[in-house]
């Protein structure tokens, strides 16, 4: 345990030093506070509202934003190490490789949950203050949620990182990753769900895939404000909630749309499901890391 | 002999590359052994499969009669790398104390080492700003750190100074006499021979002679652990440019 923490440690006060935890806060706070303020610019509210209607508009800039943070962080994490051969005087030290891999992670973990657990709290304080808002439920699942996503994508990024060979071939293998996990997978997704003829399955990775687009997120807004009825397909599909979207378990961005779609638009993903995809992913890619690393001769 | 290591038909490939053909190796407890061989003979890869950094093809190491699998049976070793690898943007002591404590070793440990090494007073400069010299000392304090079992050094004598040299002789000279096993890679001949017991020879992964500095002395006709080098080397030579004739 003691060479796990040493390495965890000394990973997150690396990357304090070099100034990637501090830029990493500030970006993360700018763009929290930005669209806690603007984010319903587009049905024309300007200014802190409550939790649920922040939640929407942050949705957007979590699932995009978090997964690139934990891949741009975990992409450098091992293969650094390899290139400084700085690994190879570790292991000859009597630390084992899973050690030094599940060490590097926490360290990720450390330096990743830090300016987004600032950045959620002090969001969540000054929406709670300005608009004296206390249901704070959906704000907390969103701030958990993202966390999770953060690890799952920090723990790709690793084994990304175990399995290249340069640090120019890990970044381009994140950056991949990246839009595979949060454009791609959906287009293709849909596109194999639609030439299948599956109708119902389509329309419900229209509806968790509707926080990507900008007219539909107006859209999920309106739903909250009363102004409009929510669109047919779903209330329709609300009514279906019990159906399992097993594909949505595939990508861990879509696992978080669809646990913190407002009601409107909810989908039944079942917390078990979505917690044993979590792990899944966790598990595939810490295993997949220490087994490749075991193979790799420094 | 009481061997304490020993290296059990160990091979290597890199694909179609053969590093290390078959090595049968027994070490002595508390000698110091000095592994020869031109530039990629496969001295460091024989050393990577002992210290765990490479996984042999074929073959295994044995550490006191058990194969070494659980990295923690490695803890025995103290390690100096041919090109010593730190983080450059921290302190001498931050480096030290990071290596020490992963092994499980106390700040006075490391402390005690700076000052063996003569790099106590350079223990607030950064990595970056060493000189070579000063970082091959300070990869020698973290391989003596918990005065290892085994000593495992790769090419210690690159690129000295004749001070730096006499120092680090001197530092050996101890290790050996508090028994501790040492095994070096080298080039340079006039450093080792005065300090080694045992000296094996590795000409293209294949271990060509092996023995006490005597024995190999009397066997070649010669009188100095150089002049056996280079007769084994010729004679390696030689047989393979009858072989291409052939």
């Amino acid at each position: 345990m003691k060479p796990l923490w040493l390495i965890a440690t000394k990973e997150f006060s690396d990357r304090f030093r070099s100034g990637w935890v501090i830029a990493c806060t500030a970006v993360w706070l700018g763009a929290i506070a930005l669209t806690s303020l603007f984010g319903l610019a587009q049905i024309g509210r300007i200014g802190v509202q409550g939790y649920e209607r922040t939640v929407v508009s942050l949705l957007n800039l979590v699932q995009y934003l978090v997964p690139l943070l934990a891949l741009l962080l975990g992409h450098d994490l091992m293969v650094s190490e390899r290139e400084e051969r700085t690994l190879a005087l570790i292991v000859a030290g009597g630390t084992s490789r899973a050690r030094v891999l599940l060490g590097k992670f926490l360290g990720g973990v450390l330096t990743l949950a830090f300016p987004l657990t600032l950045g959620f709290a002090i969001a969540g304080t000054a929406i709670g203050l300005a608009a004296k808002d206390r249901a704070v439920g959906s704000f907390l699942t969103l701030a958990l949620s993202g966390l999770v996503l953060g690890v799952v994508f920090l723990a790709i990024g690793l084994l990304i990182s175990t399995c290249c060979r340069t640090r120019v071939q890990a970044l381009v293998l994140a950056l991949l990753a990246w839009c595979g996990a949060v454009f791609v997978f959906d287009l293709v997704a849909m596109g194999v769900v639609l030439s299948s003829n599956s109708a119902q399955a389509a329309l419900e990775i229209e509806t968790a895939t509707d926080a990507m687009h900008v007219n539909s997120a107006a859209d999920l807004h309106k739903a909250f404000a009363g102004e409009t009825e929510p669109r047919p397909a779903h209330a329709a599909l609300a009514q279906r909630s019990q159906t399992l979207a097993s594909w949505l378990l595939i990508n861990p961005v879509d696992v978080f749309r669809a646990v913190n779609l407002p009601k409107p638009a909810a989908l039944a993903v079942p917390i078990p499901l979505a917690t044993a995809s979590v792990l899944l992913w966790l598990g595939l890619s810490l295993g997949g890391g220490i087994w490749k690393l075991q193979r790799i001769d420094l | 002999m009481n061997a304490c290591l020993e290296f059990n038909q160990v091979a290597k490939r890199y694909g179609s590359v053969r590093a290390l053909a078959g090595v049968e190796l027994a070490v002595a407890a508390g000698s110091i052994l000095a592994l020869l061989g031109p530039n990629g003979a496969g001295k460091s890869t024989l050393f990577g499969c002992l210290l765990g950094l490479i996984r042999p093809s074929r073959g295994e190491v044995l550490w006191q009669g058990q194969p070494i699998r659980d990295a923690d049976r490695r803890a025995v070793f103290g390690y100096l790398p041919e090109r010593i690898a730190l983080y450059p943007h921290r302190t001498v002591r931050d480096n030290g104390l990071f290596f020490a404590r992963l092994k499980g070793h106390p700040p006075a440990e490391l402390e005690r080492q700076l000052k063996r090494v003569g790099l106590y007073a350079a223990q607030d400069r950064p990595v970056r700003q060493l000189s070579k010299g000063m970082l091959q000392r300070l990869g020698l304090a973290l391989a003596l750190c918990g005065q290892p079992q085994v000593l495992v050094l790769d090419e210690p004598f690159n690129g000295l100074d004749p001070a730096l040299l006499d120092g680090l002789q001197g530092i050996l000279q101890e290790e050996h006499a508090r028994g501790a096993t040492l095994l070096i890679s080298t080039h340079t001949m006039s450093a080792i021979e005065p300090l080694a017991t045992h000296a094996a020879i590795l000409l293209e992964g294949r271990l060509a002679a092996r023995g006490s500095l005597g024995e190999l002395r009397a066997q070649h006709g010669e009188d100095s652990l150089e002049a056996v080098y280079h007769r084994i080397a010729r004679r390696q030579r030689s047989r393979e440019r009858e072989e291409v004739i052939a």
